[in-house]
Order: structure tokens, then C-alpha cells, then sequence
């Protein structure tokens, strides 16, 4: 059978994926067999794991067109290849930020780490689907990785209630996705993507709403769009800080990739269908997520809520249904994964042994105890608010630009709106840190270099991405057209 | 016609059964039902011919899982009378959402024959020397290699999961390792003293 | 003979009780798991039946990994069960409460 055969060069565009897989087991091994006798030895591993796996996809899977590979089950091409290296990118920064936190917390094991390389395996699946049934693998790999990471501190109650919220919802939400798979399948009688968009584009079956209803149902969910977004403030807060940077950067890249791969790819033909769906969904999302943020007096609800309102902008550039608006979407989500990694970092930097800085109050006077740290968050949450010169101002501008140029009117003006709304409680963070009085007795933030470096060069990197933003943007448009 | 009969008995007694998992008071008889689900879905797939997934289903899902369940549900130890103090507020919001959901697919299935399909055809019968299992076999291995392979890391990562979660090492537990027992030789654990015999007085 | 519109009714059937049990057990988080096993069966009836009455193959493939997957979902979930059972000795839903969403 010519068509099953395969040599090792033509899979060489899913070498991220295989060579991930192998990491994985030997990640464990070493656990096994090393780690156990040295704590933090796996940390290192992985974070050299993660470096060589970049490389590796620098060198094999940058590919300059689509390539199909098992049977059509599987995708590489250059959009995958910039979300896989800012996925071991994301994760290895994340990683890197929660060593001295899991420390800490008596949390640094080996599994955990092995639960990160699975999660990021799960995020590769769904950047490469092209098919329902790698769609729903990856989602599920993702899913049960990071079920774990968030109830993996099993001396914290309030981890494990939160663990368990997010199964329950999530697995009801993978049971939806299922069913609405089974009636897409029924109807097109394939799972490839490719010839879903085929079936799809002739006139075609209009007992497909009813799947798609399901479907979108769980992309929403999975994204964390109002009203199914319940989930999302109790996991933040309730999961281990590390686990809140983890699970609020490196999976964003792969739901983007599930709501591109499976709306704006597969289901191409009922386009008008599922954006009019998403589109009350963004609306509420952005609404919701930017009011009930003000609200909130613990940081972590407050970031998360705040990632709703990122959803909804995201969400918005699908709404937009063009080229266009798919690329907005992808440029934010990459640029708000930056932002995240950097003031999730700051909130884990500001933790030490036995104190969690997730109180807003933490925050009074940052600067005067640490004027480095203070300037970074500053710098996150001006980008974060949307303000110019920082890179999160480029990343509203251009969702707002594709919702122009459809005629989405009702929505650039919502989305205007709920930016200046959503730029009272980012400024708040910095009046917080800069312009009031430090309560007695906040115990050092962390000052190890390696590290606070990092964050410098994260914070950095947000602004000079705004001051140039034109390359980011050129590659966003280029890898989707 | 058998076939068709056959087919609406275990039907009605997976609905039944279904609507026992979610009414019984009791956890340990909803696992129960759950499991008397599964055996009537087994049957009704094999009247469809999907002899594998029916076998599978029994021997993984009633075997593995469903026991799983029951060991867990014993283990936990649920205060039942707590449960017994019956449904939430909720109960009628849950009813009505049942109806209307089985309206709604029943209706776009009967009514519009799911927008165009030709629903009341019946499944064609293979030939008597089909293999189900031989079939699947040979697309799983070959076509769907992939998917395989993820299916096999996902087991995987619920191994450790499951392991990182729920492994408790207890310090002072009194366990017998064998392999040191049988490592001890007479020299560890025996020392023999000369000792010089002393004059009687 | 059995016909498509019997199967996808039975299924449509299995996922509306799966929904209303989970509207209705929310005292009890293990018979949450178990609608959610309700839940995907009702899939499987439909990738099943597809499958038959396109004469595709793939629609069982799919209810292979369902299954596979749903064991492994089955076994983190009551892992991380276990572990709220010990903190809390309790898996009622209402005395879940400490995160208010």
C-alpha cells in the first residue's frame, strides 16, 4: 500500500511531536531513577528538553507549505510551526518562573513536569489536527495534563475543589464536543477537516447547526467565554500560582488553534452560522470579564477575569469571519500569552515560602520594596490596558480594524468601550503599587537572577514589540492567509 | 423482525436503566445501573453489527471502569443519608431540559429527517464472512496510526496522574522487601567472637 | 431492521437524561462522572449508527479512542476525587463553596 508507507523524511515535519513523546518517557525515566535522589534535576532536564525541542523544530518544521501526513490526520504548516515555537517557548519561560514557587511548596516533583511535557504534547495535537479525531485527542491530552497539574498540591483543599470543577465542567464540555462531533461526521461521513470544508462548501445538510451548536457550546468552554465560563476565576484562583501561569499561557495557543482549526477550517461552509453564535458569546464575554474584574480584591481572580475579557477580543477577531480577522485573533492571543507569562510571573515572584501574593493589598507600595519588579508589572498591565506605545494598544487596534472592515459596528464600539472600562482596574495594579503605603511586614520578593532577569526581558520585550510592532504583525498575516 | 424486537427490548431497558443512574438515591446502585446500561448498549451494538466495540465495552467499560467506580465509590465512604435528602431546587429545571432536548433531537431527526437524510433506512447486513474485528484492525494500525499512538501517551500521563494524585508513602509502615531479605548473607547479620576460655576459679 | 432514526432517537434519548442528571445530582460529584459516562455513550450510539449506515469504518475507530480516552478520563477523575475526599471528607456539591465563580 503506497499510500500508508512512510520514510523517515516525510514525517520530518512532525518531529516536534515524536520527539516530544520520546521526552516524555525519559523525562520519567530519569525521574525514576535520578530525580528522586536529586530534587530539581528534572526542572533542568525539562527546561533543556524544551530548548532542544525548539531547535529541533527550527531545523526540521518550518515547512513552506501545508504538509498532510498520516492519512491526512495530521498538518504542518507555517502557522503551525509559529504557535509550536511559541508553545516551548511559553512553557519553558513558565517552567522556568515556578521552580523556586514549587520549591517552596514542596510541589517539585518530577510528574510535574512530565504533566507540563503532556500538556504541551496536547497543544502540539491541536495545533497539527486536521482531523475530529485529533481534535478531540488533543483536547482530551490538554485536558486531563492540566486536570492534574491544578489538584497536584494534594495538601490544599481548595486546589482539589477547584481540580474538581474543572473536570466535572470540562468533561461535560468534551462530552458536547463529542456529540456534536457524531452528528458533523454523519452528515459530511468524514472526520478529515479538509473534506469536511469540502462537503460543507456544496450545498449541504442542514441538520449540521444542530452539531455545530455543540461544538461551538465546547470551543466557548474550552476558551472560557461567558456564560461557560464558571470555571475559569475558580481554577486561577484556586490552583497553585505555578499552575495559574501554566495553565493561563501555553493552552491559549492551542484553543486558538482549535477554534481556527475546527471553525474557521472545517466548518469554513456554515461560517455565517457559527459567527453569528459566537458573536452575543464575545459580547457578553468582553462585558462580563471587564466589569466583574473591577469587583475583584484577590490578583489572581482579578488576572482572570481579565483573561475572559482577553477571550472576548479574541473571539471578536473570529466574529470577524476574514483572513483578517483570523490573523488579529492569532496576533493577540500570542501577544496577550506574552503578557500573561509576565504578570503571572510577577505574581509568583512576589510569593515566598509559606505567603501567597495573591491579595490585591500585596501589591501596596510594590515599589518601594523592589522598584525592578514594581516597573515590570507596571509595564504589563499599561500593555495589558491597551495603551500605546506597549504591544497589547497593536493587538486591540487590529481586532478593531477586522471588525471595521466587516461593518461589525455595534461591536468595535462595545470593544472600545470595555477597553477604557477595562483600563481602570490594570491602572488600579499601578496607582496600587506605586502611589500607596506599604503594609508593615510583606516578607522579601524573590531575587535570584536568572529569573528577575527573565521577567526584565518579558516586560522589555512588550514594549519594544509595540514600538515595532510591524514584524509580529507581518508573520501573524503571513502564516494565516 | 426479531432483530427489531430485540432491538426495542434492550432499548427500553437502557432507558430505564439510564434513568436509574440518575434517580437512585444511592451511589452504589447507580454504578449499578450505569453497568446494566453498558451490557444493554453492548447487546444493541451487536444487533448492529459493531461486534468489537460491543466486546470492548463489556470487557473494558463493565470490566476496568465500571469496577473502578464501585471501588471507589465503597472506598469513599459517603455519608448516605446526606444524599438521601433528595433532589436539589434544581430537580424541575433538570426534567424540563430533559424534555426539551428530546424534543428537540427527536424533532429535527422525525421531522425534517435530520435536514435531508433518508433516516428510516435500515442498516445493510454484511456478508457472513465479514470481520468486524479484522476490519478495524486493519485501519488502526495503518490509517490511524496517529491517533494510536496519542491514545497510548494519553493512558500514559492517566498512569502518572492517577500515581502523582492518589500515592501516599507512609513513613514507619512495617513492609518486608524480598529482594533484601534474600540479599542477606551470614556475614551482615552474624559475628563470631573467639573468646578465650576462662580459667574456673 | 433496525433504522438510523431508531438509533440516533435512542441516543438523543441517553443524552437528554445524561443533561437532566446532571441538572439533577448536584449533590454528589461521582454521579456527576457518571452522567458524564451517560453522556458519551449517547455519542457513541451516534458515531455507531453513522458509521453503519455510511458503510465507513472511521465512525467506529472513533468509538475506540472514545473509549480509551473515557478510561483514562474516568481514572484522573476519581484520582483527583479521592484527593478532595481526603482534604474535605465530603464530595457533596454544595460543600464545594470555598471558590464561589
Amino acid at each position: 500500500m503506497p499510500d500508508t508507507m512512510m520514510n523517515l523524511h516525510s514525517i520530518a515535519a512532525a518531529v516536534p511531536e515524536i520527539y516530544l513523546t520520546a521526552a516524555i518517557c525519559i523525562v520519567l525515566l530519569f525521574e525514576a531513577f535520578v530525580g528522586a535522589k536529586r530534587p530539581g534535576a528534572t526542572g533542568t532536564l525539562t527546561l533543556l528538553v524544551l530548548v532542544v525541542g525548539a531547535a529541533l523544530t527550527v531545523a526540521y518544521a518550518d515547512v513552506a507549505h501545508r504538509v498532510v501526513l498520516f492519512d491526512g490526520t495530521y498538518v504542518a504548516d507555517p502557522l503551525a510551526y509559529v504557535l509550536k515555537l511559541a508553545g516551548f517557548l511559553a512553557v519553558a519561560v513558565a517552567l522556568l518562573y515556578s521552580r523556586a514557587y514549587l520549591q517552596n511548596r514542596d510541589i517539585l516533583k518530577g510528574e510535574y513536569y512530565v504533566l507540563s511535557l503532556s500538556a504541551l504534547l496536547g497543544i502540539f495535537v491541536l495545533i497539527s489536527a486536521n482531523s475530529l479525531l485529533t481534535v478531540y485527542l488533543g483536547v482530551e491530552l490538554l485536558a486531563l495534563s492540566v486536570y492534574a497539574m491544578v489538584a497536584f498540591d494534594r495538601e490544599s483543599g481548595v486546589a482539589a475543589e477547584a481540580a474538581m470543577k474543572y473536570f466535572v465542567l470540562g468533561a461535560i464540555a468534551s462530552g458536547m464536543l463529542l456529540y456534536g462531533m457524531s452528528i458533523v461526521y454523519g452528515l459530511t461521513g468524514t472526520l478529515n477537516l479538509d473534506g469536511i470544508a469540502v462537503a460543507l462548501s456544496a450545498p449541504h445538510n442542514l441538520g449540521v447547526i444542530l452539531g455545530l451548536t455543540f461544538i461551538v457550546v465546547a470551543v466557548a468552554f474550552k476558551l472560557g467565554a461567558v456564560p461557560f465560563h464558571m470555571w475559569l476565576p475558580d481554577v486561577y484562583d484556586g490552583a497553585p500560582t505555578s499552575v495559574t501561569l501554566f495553565i493561563g499561557t501555553a493552552p491559549k495557543l492551542g484553543y486558538f488553534a482549535l477554534a481556527l482549526r475546527l471553525l474557521a477550517h472545517g466548518l469554513a461552509g456554515v461560517t455565517v452560522d457559527w459567527t453569528a453564535m459566537l458573536a452575543p458569546l464575545a459580547v457578553l464575554t468582553l462585558v462580563v470579564g471587564n466589569v466583574v474584574a473591577i469587583a475583584q480584591t484577590n490578583i489572581k481572580r482579578m488576572l482572570a477575569y481579565s483573561t475572559i475579557s482577553h477571550v472576548g477580543f479574541i473571539l471578536l477577531g473570529f466574529v470577524a469571519g476574514t483572513v483578517n480577522g483570523y490573523g488579529a485573533a492569532l496576533y493577540y492571543t500570542l501577544v496577550y500569552v506574552l503578557m500573561a507569562l509576565g504578570f503571572f510571573g510577577v505574581v509568583i515572584l512576589a510569593s515566598r515560602k509559606g505567603f501567597e501574593a495573591d491579595k490585591l493589598e500585596h501589591y501596596k507600595g510594590l515599589y518601594r520594596r523592589d522598584p525592578l519588579l514594581a516597573l515590570a508589572m507596571a509595564m504589563l498591565m499599561f500593555s495589558t490596558a491597551g495603551v500605546p506605545p506597549f504591544v497589547g494598544f497593536w493587538a486591540k487596534l487590529r481586532i478593531i480594524q477586522a471588525l471595521w472592515e466587516t461593518q461589525h459596528l455595534w461591536l468595535v464600539v462595545t470593544a472600545v468601550v470595555m477597553s477604557v472600562v477595562g483600563a481602570f482596574y490594570y491602572l488600579r495594579v499601578v496607582k496600587l503599587m506605586y502611589f500607596d503605603e506599604a503594609p508593615e511586614s510583606l516578607p522579601d520578593t524573590v531575587r535570584s537572577f536568572g529569573v528577575r532577569f527573565a521577567l526584565g526581558v518579558n516586560a522589555a520585550a512588550v514594549l519594544v514589540l509595540g514600538i515595532l510592532p510591524a514584524p509580529l504583525l507581518d508573520l501573524c498575516a503571513r502564516v494565516i492567509h | 423482525m426479531l432483530v427489531e424486537i430485540l432491538f426495542y427490548i434492550f432499548a427500553t431497558l437502557l432507558v430505564a436503566g439510564a434513568l436509574g443512574v440518575i434517580t437512585a438515591r444511592n451511589p452504589v446502585y447507580s454504578v449499578l445501573f450505569l453497568v446494566f446500561c453498558f451490557v444493554n448498549s453492548a447487546a444493541i451494538w451487536l444487533l448492529v453489527e459493531a461486534e468489537f466495540l460491543a466486546i470492548v465495552l463489556v470487557l473494558v467499560y463493565v470490566g476496568a471502569v465500571m469496577v473502578l467506580f464501585l471501588f471507589v465509590v465503597m472506598m469513599l465512604d459517603i455519608n448516605l443519608a446526606e444524599i438521601r435528602q433528595g433532589f436539589t431546587r434544581f430537580a424541575w429545571l433538570g426534567w424540563i431540559t430533559a424534555l426539551a432536548v428530546i424534543a428537540e433531537i427527536t424533532g429535527v431527526i422525525w421531522r425534517n429527517g435530520l435536514g435531508g437524510v433518508d433516516v428510516g433506512r435500515g442498516f445493510v447486513s454484511e456478508p457472513a464472512n465479514y470481520s468486524n474485528t479484522l476490519e478495524l484492525g486493519r485501519v488502526l494500525y495503518t490509517h490511524y496510526a496517529y491517533p494510536f499512538e496519542l491514545a497510548a501517551v494519553l493512558l500514559v500521563v492517566a498512569i502518572v496522574a492517577a500515581i502523582a494524585l492518589t500515592l501516599r508513602r507512609r513513613p514507619g509502615l512495617k513492609v518486608q522487601d524480598i529482594s533484601r531479605q534474600v540479599a542477606v548473607r551470614a556475614e551482615d547479620r552474624l559475628r563470631v567472637v573467639k573468646v578465650s576460655a576462662e580459667k574456673r576459679s | 431492521m433496525i433504522t438510523l432514526a431508531d438509533m440516533l432517537t435512542l441516543s438523543g434519548i441517553l443524552f437528554a437524561l445524561a443533561v437532566a442528571g446532571i441538572f439533577l445530582n448536584r449533590k454528589n460529584v461521582i454521579l456527576l462522572l457518571m452522567c458524564v459516562e451517560l453522556l458519551l455513550l449517547a455519542a457513541n450510539f451516534n458515531f455507531i449508527a453513522f458509521s453503519r449506515m455510511l458503510g465507513d469504518l472511521t465512525g467506529q475507530v472513533f468509538v475506540f479512542f472514545v473509549l480509551t480516552v473515557a478510561a483514562a478520563e474516568s481514572a484522573i477523575g476519581l484520582a483527583i476525587l479521592v484527593v478532595l475526599f481526603r482534604e474535605r471528607r465530603s464530595i457533596n456539591v454544595e460543600d464545594l463553596n470555598t471558590l464561589k465563580g
